[in-house]
């Protein structure tokens, strides 16, 4: 059952746009205690599905900008399968700890983008109203 | 003044989708699947602020497109991580089936609660576990 709700969870935060996985990955591997690796495999079962509706919702309002996906899809199924050697070399400790990192970085990233578009939004404004 | 920038600006649009986009595309390309491969997930961290701010791109679209992207970034790293036995198929499933649910939970609240709250609690909660899985 805490599974069922750990995905609720996080579908709940995909749905609204910002990185479900990691939300599921965390409370795989800090609060139900699994290793790093399986929680990150874990998460990519859960993402199938729901992306396959996303994307056929997406695909129905003609939201996809096909040249840019084909290009982007390509490189990112060589980038993948280096990824993916690399996390299966490395070591659980490590990372998690790298994990860790990434979050830190993407916390940094949301602060940035959070104070760029509510707290200077005034410049933004003129800027279009010049164009 | 203004026909002046405006020409300036398109001058800049047409040099930079000539020589720079290709690179760009295959650059973001291959860091988002890195990055999706290393750590199965944060493709989409990648991929969608690079699309609005590199590509020029508008929200929906950089969101619709970078679902579409990391659907074969994950179908590939997945079958990396099936070989080394990491998958917990029952966990998986269990929380799929949360997800899905969620998933439409989600895309409703959206908007009913100001995004800017959600995202607030969201880096919060980023900050507070990065730091336990660091220490």
């Amino acid at each position: 059952m805490i599974e069922v709700l750990a995905g609720l969870v996080s579908g709940i935060v995909s749905g609204t746009g910002m990185g479900g996985g990691t939300i599921l990955i965390l409370f795989l591997s800090v609060f139900l205690e699994f290793n790093q690796h399986t929680a990150q495999a874990t998460n990519l079962v859960f993402f199938i599905p729901t992306s396959i509706a996303a994307i056929i919702v997406n695909i129905k309002e003609k939201n996809i900008n096909w040249k840019v996906a084909i290009y982007i899809s390509i490189t990112g199924i060589i980038g993948a399968i280096i990824g993916a050697i690399i996390a299966g070399k490395t070591d659980v400790n490590n990372l998690k700890k790298y994990f860790g990192y990434f979050l830190a970085i993407i916390a940094i990233h949301e602060i940035y983008s959070l104070t760029k578009k509510y707290i200077i939004r005034k410049k933004t404004h003129n800027k279009i109203n010049i164009k | 003044m203004k026909i002046v920038k405006i020409a300036k600006n398109t001058n800049n649009k047409i040099f930079f989708a000539k020589n720079n986009n290709m690179i760009k595309k295959i650059i973001i390309g291959l860091l988002a699947g890195l990055v999706s491969g290393f750590f199965a997930s944060g493709g989409g961290m990648i991929l969608v602020p690079s699309f609005i701010y590199i590509l020029k791109m508008q929200d929906v679209e950089a969101r619709a497109t970078s679902v579409f992207c990391i659907l074969p970034m994950v179908i590939t790293s997945g079958i990396f991580y099936y070989k080394n036995n990491y998958i917990n198929w029952k966990t998986g499933i269990m929380c799929a089936i949360g997800g899905i649910i969620g998933g439409i939970i989600g895309s409703k609240l959206l908007k009913k609660i100001p995004e800017k709250y959600l995202r607030i609690a969201f880096t919060a909660f980023l900050i507070y576990t990065s730091a336990r899985m660091i220490f």
